[in-house]
């Protein structure tokens, strides 16, 4: 056997071993995440769109994006959770972190903005989740979030004005911003009493909270 | 000298693919990410997996056949070996051309890792055309 033909092997099977030896190992030891965070971030509770009281115990903070599947995914799970969290003890804050791949989770959250200042919020929103695959695939949704308004009673041409004008683009650019401060690198990310949750799935979130509560 | 070439790119091959397969196996949770979005749609979309095996897999297994097939080459030049390498790198190329259809008109996002697979997959291919031919002639 040629000399370079010995080296060549050498250099394979090396190659095989380092990198497949990398991938198992290291693919398997990352699998355990804690739950919780052991660092307590300052979020601004005084912002964003919420359910529940003030002076609850345990805050959650969800920033997301309209158009984001996994939002839409985790938003069944957050309804458990506000729905069995109904008292003073608990409170539930949406925050707007529209990711630039989504192009239009901007327009979807000055629509539901717009939303708010009508009473609509959560109307809007979780008529927006339902239908986010309606309407990801648009060109351009305004027409179609302009007659969804429509259906819980609001102006036309006011969501039309709030979404080619971009009227509360301010405010999601602030929540944007906190977003960031905080290290929101993906959309869900909750915050829980200031501490980001690691969640493998969504079901953790209920256990997370079930743990909060008892303390 | 284009057998060294091969037998560079099909390890270079070999660590993208190894680490697309890692990629695969982290069990994070459902997020869309601030950067890699195109890589976590591809990889959560349905062609991710052909018969329950992830792709990466495959790909792996094409990059080290070519190697393989390459030191034997490099030992003892064959026609019919350097015929079955491009054979290989056909079905290699042929399978990145498909991805590539996918993520482009399919699942609508690009995952760099597999682009990059692809980009030294058409390279293999064609210095495996050029190989051939030179030891047809």
């Amino acid at each position: 056997m040629k000399t370079e033909t010995k080296i060549l092997i050498g250099v394979l099977i090396s190659c095989l071993v380092l990198v497949l030896g990398a991938v198992f190992f290291l693919g398997r030891s990352e699998n355990g995440g804690n739950l919780g965070n052991t660092q307590t971030l300052n979020i601004d509770y005084s912002k964003g769109e919420k359910i529940g009281s003030d002076s609850a115990k345990v805050k959650l903070v969800e920033f997301s994006d309209l158009q984001c599947p996994a939002c839409k995914a985790a938003e069944p799970i957050v309804k458990q959770v506000v729905e069995k969290n109904k008292d003073n003890s608990f409170q539930f804050i949406y925050r707007h972190f529209p990711l630039t791949q989504h192009i239009h989770s901007r327009k979807a959250a000055n629509f539901v903005e717009y939303a708010q200042t009508q009473g609509k919020f959560w109307e809007v929103h979780d008529k927006l989740f339902e239908t986010q695959d309606s309407w990801s695939t648009l060109s351009d949704p305004s027409d179609y979030f302009v007659n969804l308004g429509a259906q819980f009673g609001l102006d036309k041409d006011k969501i039309k004005e709030a979404i080619s004008k971009g009227e509360f683009d301010q405010k999601i650019n602030d929540d944007l911003a906190e977003g960031n401060r905080v290290g929101v690198d993906a959309t869900p990310t909750f915050y829980m009493n200031g501490k980001k949750l690691n969640l493998q799935n969504f079901t953790d979130l209920k256990l997370a909270i079930a743990e909060e509560l008892k303390k | 000298m284009s057998n060294r070439i091969i037998f560079i790119l099909s390890l270079l091959g070999l660590i993208v693919t190894a680490f697309l397969a890692f990629e695969y196996i982290q069990t994070g949770p459902i997020v869309c990410p601030i950067t890699g979005a195109g890589c976590e749609l591809v990889r959560k979309s349905s062609y991710s997996k052909i018969l329950g095996i992830d792709l990466p897999y495959f790909g792996i297994l094409f990059y080290i056949a070519v190697a393989t097939i390459t030191i034997w080459l490099i030992q003892k030049s064959d026609k019919l070996v350097s015929g079955l390498r491009l054979l290989v790198s056909i079905i290699g190329f042929a399978f990145g051309v498909y991805l590539t259809f996918l993520e482009a008109f399919v699942i609508h996002a690009w995952c760099i890792w597999c682009l990059t697979s692809f980009i030294i997959s058409g390279f293999i291919f064609l210095i495996c055309i050029e190989e051939f031919r030179r030891k047809s002639i």
